[in-house]
């Protein structure tokens, strides 16, 4: 089983000289990480323990990132600017947006819950699209610095992205609950398609992005 | 250079920045970070199979009262009007935001459901020692799945609608609202349980 085996000084594996999977003619499953010996056309396009195809790269990661990353920025302006929840009080509908949600919290004395929702609508989803393109940008020029940082930013940006959909199961439970027919009630606006536009578009962007292009630049 | 030839099977790279290490064993609690970046390589877990299936199962028994029981009653001057997770979903449907309705629907009704229902059948197929040949693409099911259940968020969101509504109605809370806490929690532990490593070696060894 000579394939099975590589040469690799004992230097390497004590961390001095670094070696990557890819140098020593490894491939590294994404979905079970079994380590593949790469064998150029004969490598199997499935792996043998779990079957997901088999790629030295997520595969277009790059394009696919950008244009997930840029199809959020785009949503966000919508998402932002038009009202996401519609209130009926005594027959006078009132529309707000994200931010007018947020202003009430802190002009009613609720910072706490305020922060809550700034923090999952409006500071997430940009941290998320400016953390993306930052880690894009320095795989295009190369930059070779803070390496482990960006790793752990993206890391971050993977862990943080399911809590913006925070917003948008508040709206579903006050739109349950508040239904007083006439008298008052909650019911969802046309921003809420767009929120979760981004919402999906990061989490998408997320999950095309492969950490390991950061190192291989 | 003095070369030693490793075997694969001593190896593992970091998927996070592909450096390439030597397996080492590691015991239960302890966790193997890689020295470059930093990623969780594994982190090993005492009774992973037992502890797993019996999550799942508690989870998948509370998961029907807890999105279908109404999880609270508001009381305004008399008008009571109570919600569940479910009516969530359907109220968004109802309103014409389809896409909104489905999303809600598949993270915090259909993808949860899914991703107990995967472990409670991976796990106890390796507890029975049975190994048919649909387990792997279940746990690479699971593995897609994981970030996409969203309870907790959820939960989160159930607070933030409570501390917004107490000022102007009486809440009741009812039974759903205790079991979607227990699912919650049930959930939670059930995906920190499952040893993702442990799993998919027992797959491969078709043994232990």
């Amino acid at each position: 089983m000579a394939e099975m085996t590589a040469d690799i000084s004992p230097k390497d594996l004590s961390g001095s000289e670094i070696i990557t999977a890819r140098e020593a003619g490894f491939l590294l499953c994404h979905d079970c990480h079994k380590l593949i010996a790469d064998k150029g056309e004969d490598t199997p396009e499935r792996c043998p323990r779990c079957e997901a195809a088999i790629h030295r790269r997520k595969p277009n990661s790059i394009t696919r990132t950008w244009a997930l990353v840029l199809t959020a920025v785009v949503l966000s302006f919508p998402a932002n600017m038009l009202p996401i929840m519609r209130v009926d009080f005594l027959g006078t509908a009132d529309y707000s947006t994200i931010m007018d949600g947020i202003i009430y919290f802190f002009q009613t004395g609720s910072y706490g819950i305020g922060a809550v929702i700034l923090t999952a609508s409006i500071l997430v989803p940009g941290f998320k699209i400016i953390g993306i393109v930052l880690i894009l940008l320095s795989i295009h020029f190369k930059w070779k610095t803070w390496l482990r940082h960006k790793t752990l930013l993206f890391r971050a940006i993977e862990f943080i992205g399911r809590w913006s959909m925070l917003d948008i199961f508040v709206i579903a439970l006050l739109q349950t609950l508040v239904s007083f027919g006439n008298l008052t009630s909650i019911e969802t606006a046309v921003a809420a398609t767009y929120f979760t536009g981004v919402v999906l578009s990061t989490m998408f962007a997320a999950i095309t992005f492969d950490p390991r292009l950061l190192w291989d630049a | 250079m003095s070369t030693l030839r490793a075997h694969i099977s001593d190896l593992l790279a970091c998927p996070d920045c592909d450096l390439l290490l030597e397996h080492k064993h590691i015991e239960h609690g302890e966790k193997a970070c890689c020295p470059r970046c930093g990623h969780v390589l594994h982190a090993p877990k005492r009774n992973s199979v037992d502890k797993t299936l019996a999550l799942a199962l508690t989870g998948l028994l509370l998961f029907i009262p807890a999105n279908f029981m109404p999880i609270m009653t508001l009381d305004t001057m008399g008008f009571m009007q109570a919600g569940s997770i479910f009516d969530g979903i359907r109220v968004i449907y109802e309103s014409g935001y389809l896409f909104v309705a489905l999303m809600v629907a598949l993270t915090s009704f259909a993808f949860p459901l899914v991703k107990l229902s995967l472990l409670f059948y991976v796990s106890l197929h390796l507890k029975l020692k049975r190994y048919p040949h649909d387990l792997p693409l279940f746990m690479r099911l699971y593995k897609h799945l994981d970030e996409w259940g969203m309870l907790e968020v959820y939960m989160v969101g159930i607070l933030v609608a409570i501390i917004k509504l107490h000022h102007m109605a009486h809440i009741h809370y009812d039974f759903g609202f205790f079991c979607f806490i227990g699912l919650l929690f049930v959930a939670l532990a059930s995906s920190v349980s499952m040893d993702e490593h442990e799993f998919w070696q027992r797959i491969e060894d078709r043994s232990v």
